[in-house]
């Protein structure tokens, strides 16, 4: 049975063979041409290389706004390569950002986004970050801020009126205060929710459950228990992650101005 | 060292929330309590709610009790705004029957205290 099935195959092959003989020729030189074509293979990852003319503008500019608002800035880095950043002190939003918005060599008319950190470490444990874009220059500035769970932080309302929802998100979230914003309110969280869910000391499975309770025909509230305490599982791994961005953009280098 | 430690924290300014001083906050409570007290009878009448105006005036006071013991003028402040902002969400009934019955958490049962009850809950 086996010498069958052997002869059958050798047969087949043989036939294969001599009937591919003619198009593996021309086939192989196809490759061969492609193969001159084709680059070296890419073995560096791909890293987004920063644009030197843009990381002095960008330098440049942070100066410039360092030195025109001395009271109020504090810092001025680029992160990541190429992205401008300037941190000020918690007094400074509305004039930084007044000063951003109608400077005619910035120009930043559109608030993208507020977002909020907390890191429970700091004194100030409360970082907001307003990020703006000049459509005029085709340009990101990124303003940073700090403030505590009870001092106020002036409301950028009346420099762009995006500034209202955002804000609301940040006080909804991380219960930070907003001084002079025409409607302070929550936004996300249900009616009646207490605490601010991005907080760090939040638990992550919050304090409360809600049910229906068919005897009352409404949902109800409870203090929330669980079978089994919070796990906190060590997901860290022990090697490297990602060894290949060894060499990435430094993830921030100050801009030196002058005091 | 610990005196001047103390001393430094004493002189830290701090900007301030609503209030400057503590009669300003007080007074910022007081209004706030009768807002609620006066508001209380419409809203037992808007939401329908199981209950008689004098049980929520009592579940008022407690819950301002609650906090009766706080003296920082900005977190005062704090809670007042927190405050006014519920007060709002229940006159404009953006809330409902249940989260205003939330206040008196009746389907909670008062936890077992001695050591028999504890038992048959099973608890240690």
């Amino acid at each position: 049975m086996a010498a069958f099935l052997r002869t059958i195959s050798s047969s087949l092959r043989t036939g294969l063979v001599g009937k591919t003989i003619q198009p593996s020729t021309t086939l192989s030189a196809a490759r061969f041409s492609t193969k001159a074509e084709e680059p070296a293979g890419e073995t560096r990852p791909t890293v987004r290389k920063p644009d030197e003319v843009a990381r002095s503008h960008l330098t440049d500019f942070g100066r410039y706004v360092a030195e025109c608002l001395p009271k109020y800035v504090q810092k001025v880095q680029l992160t990541s390569g190429d992205e401008l950043e300037v941190l000020i002190a918690p007094d400074g939003v509305v004039p930084v950002l007044q000063f951003l918005k109608d400077h005619h060599n910035s120009q930043f008319a559109n608030l993208v986004d507020i977002a909020g950190l907390d890191i429970p470490s700091r004194e100030n444990r409360f970082e907001v970050v307003y990020n703006l874009l000049s459509l005029r220059y085709n340009s990101r500035i990124r303003v940073k801020t700090y403030t505590d769970e009870l001092t106020p932080l002036d409301s950028a309302y009346g420099v762009f009126k995006a500034a209202d929802w955002y804000e609301r998100e940040i006080w909804d979230m991380y219960g930070v205060f907003f001084a002079n914003h025409p409607d302070l309110r929550r936004i996300l969280t249900d009616y009646g929710f207490e605490g601010h869910p991005q907080r760090r000391d939040f638990p992550l499975s919050g304090y409360v459950e809600l049910r229906y309770d068919d005897e009352k025909k409404r949902v109800v509230c409870e203090p929330l228990e669980l079978a089994q305490e919070f796990r906190k599982f060590d997901l860290s791994a022990p090697w490297e992650q990602f060894p290949n961005f060894r060499n990435a953009n430094p993830p921030s280098e100050t801009i030196e101005t002058k005091k | 060292m610990a005196g001047r430690e103390a001393a430094r924290k004493v002189v830290h300014q701090v900007r301030p929330l609503l209030s400057v001083d503590k009669d300003e906050a007080r007074k910022r409570v007081i209004n706030l309590y009768k807002t609620w007290y006066r508001q209380i009878p419409y809203v037992v009448m808007d939401y329908d709610i199981p209950m008689s105006v004098e049980q929520c005036r009592d579940k008022l006071r407690e819950e301002f009790l609650k906090n009766k013991d706080v003296s920082d003028i900005r977190v005062i402040d704090m809670l007042v705004v927190k405050g006014q902002m519920e007060l709002k969400e229940t006159v404009e009934i953006w809330k409902q029957k249940g989260h205003i019955m939330r206040y008196w958490k009746e389907s909670q049962d008062p936890k077992p205290t001695d050591f028999l009850s504890k038992f048959f809950n099973g608890q240690n």
